[in-house]
């Protein structure tokens, strides 16, 4: 295998690791297990939440350096441990370029739940949340209707690229709205179960995770990072709520 | 009853949350049963322990050695269980109700609100911390014992 074959191989699984919401490390580490299993030298990686920077040095040749920008990053964690998989299954048996080019694109395009099953899911979150913290039949129906609406709209907006802040805004500013109009309307008196269980469905589970997990493998600006866009994303969620409780609530007498 | 609906709501939600992260079809119940757990655990110290940061924080040892078992049984990330099991226990209420106190001008509610909601996520934090280090470090002292897979640990940075 060359050099340049070799550091696409590596490149290519560590940007499909690092896009779906693998942890720092573990796209350092399968590289560098992929890189020196399929015969490098010397092999160095930098990996931050938005690039990858890689080289490798094989006998007798000059050293190669790739970098990588990641532009978008969703949650898919099949293609992480398949990947995953896939990096450990290279070090026990040797295979060539074009199979493990293969490979990597049949990971790279297993489809993930249908879109229907992820709208559902949301639904299913925020009325599972409201339940949870102490809310009626009633009060889960609500909240069913505003994980609906949460989804929507931020597929919506992630349609066109709105940053990640004001997509949770406006999943706040929805969640509050309906909770204070149905209370308003009178359906229902548990308002603030039912915003706390809807606004459970923006929570960043997997920051929070990533973040604390980079921290302790040493990846401080990783985890730091991570840290704070999980931060930020709570402050945001809890401005999104803010506005309506305070503008609506009087308009409604609560 | 009161304290097996939780789990059920529980399991129920990281079931769902599962389907959002895109979980491999044949993990999404293991994964979920991370978040019973954790409001299993929960509960049942409920009945000897009555301050919640520690309740959190045993729940947060529970579903961390839960993921890094069943990781290791299934040969795949511990994220995967470890991120799905952790969501119940976000301090949603906590965030919301210290925000709700700003807006309503109760300062000092918000602020010893706001306060315990910042321990209880210290304490998820420490709790992973904890498990996941001394997983590594047994795992570390187990490898180092064979001399062979010593030397190839020390070129990744293995953590």
């Amino acid at each position: 295998m060359t050099i340049t074959q070799l550091s696409h191989v590596a490149m290519e699984m560590g940007v499909i690791l690092l896009s779906n919401g693998a942890e720092t490390y573990r796209v350092e580490e399968s590289m560098h297990r992929i890189c020196i299993a399929l015969g490098a030298k010397e092999v160095e990686i930098f990996v931050v939440p938005a690039t990858i920077i890689l080289s490798v040095t094989l006998e007798g040749e000059v050293p190669l350096t790739r970098t990588r920008r990641i532009h978008s990053r969703i949650i898919d964690l099949t293609k992480v441990s398949e990947i995953n998989h896939l990096s450990r299954q290279i070090c026990y048996e040797p295979t060539n370029y074009k199979d493990l080019i293969a490979e990597i694109r049949r990971i790279d395009t297993i489809p993930s739940y249908p879109y229907y099953l992820h709208v559902l899911a949301f639904a299913f979150i925020s009325q599972m949340f409201t339940l949870f913290f102490g809310g009626s039949l009633v009060d889960s129906g609500i909240g069913f209707l505003i994980g609906i609406g949460i989804k929507l709209q931020m597929d919506i907006m992630g349609r066109f690229e709105a940053n990640v802040f004001f997509t949770n805004i406006v999943g706040g500013l929805i969640a509050s709205t309906v909770a204070v109009t149905a209370t308003g309307l009178g359906l229902t008196t548990n308002m603030n179960t039912i915003i706390i269980g809807s606004i459970m469905t923006l929570v960043p589970g997997l920051a929070i995770t990533n973040s604390i997990r980079d921290i302790i493998a040493g990846d401080y600006l990783s985890g730091l990072t991570k840290g704070i866009e999980a931060l930020l994303i709570g402050a945001a969620i809890a401005a999104g709520v803010a506005v309506p409780l305070s503008l609506l609530r009087p308009f409604w007498g609560g | 009853m009161n304290y097996i609906a939780p789990c059920l709501y529980a399991f129920g939600a990281s079931l769902a949350f599962a389907i959002v992260f895109n979980i491999p079809r044949n993990k999404l119940l293991l994964s979920a049963l991370g978040g019973l757990l954790g409001q299993l655990v929960y509960v049942v110290f409920q009945l000897i322990i009555g301050n919640d940061v520690i309740l959190y924080l045993l729940a947060t040892i529970a579903i961390s050695l839960y993921a890094e078992v069943m990781a290791r049984l299934t040969k795949s990330p511990t994220t995967i269980y470890l991120a799905v099991a952790l969501i119940p226990l976000v301090p949603g209420g906590g965030i919301y109700y210290t925000m709700l106190y700003f807006i309503n001008g109760e300062m000092d509610l918000g602020i010893t609100t706001g306060v315990h909601t910042l321990l209880i996520s210290g304490a998820l934090a420490v709790g992973i911390i904890m498990i996941s280090s001394t997983v590594n470090l047994v795992r570390k002292v187990m490898l180092g014992s064979s001399l062979k897979i010593g030397k190839k640990l020390k070129h990744g940075k293995n953590a």
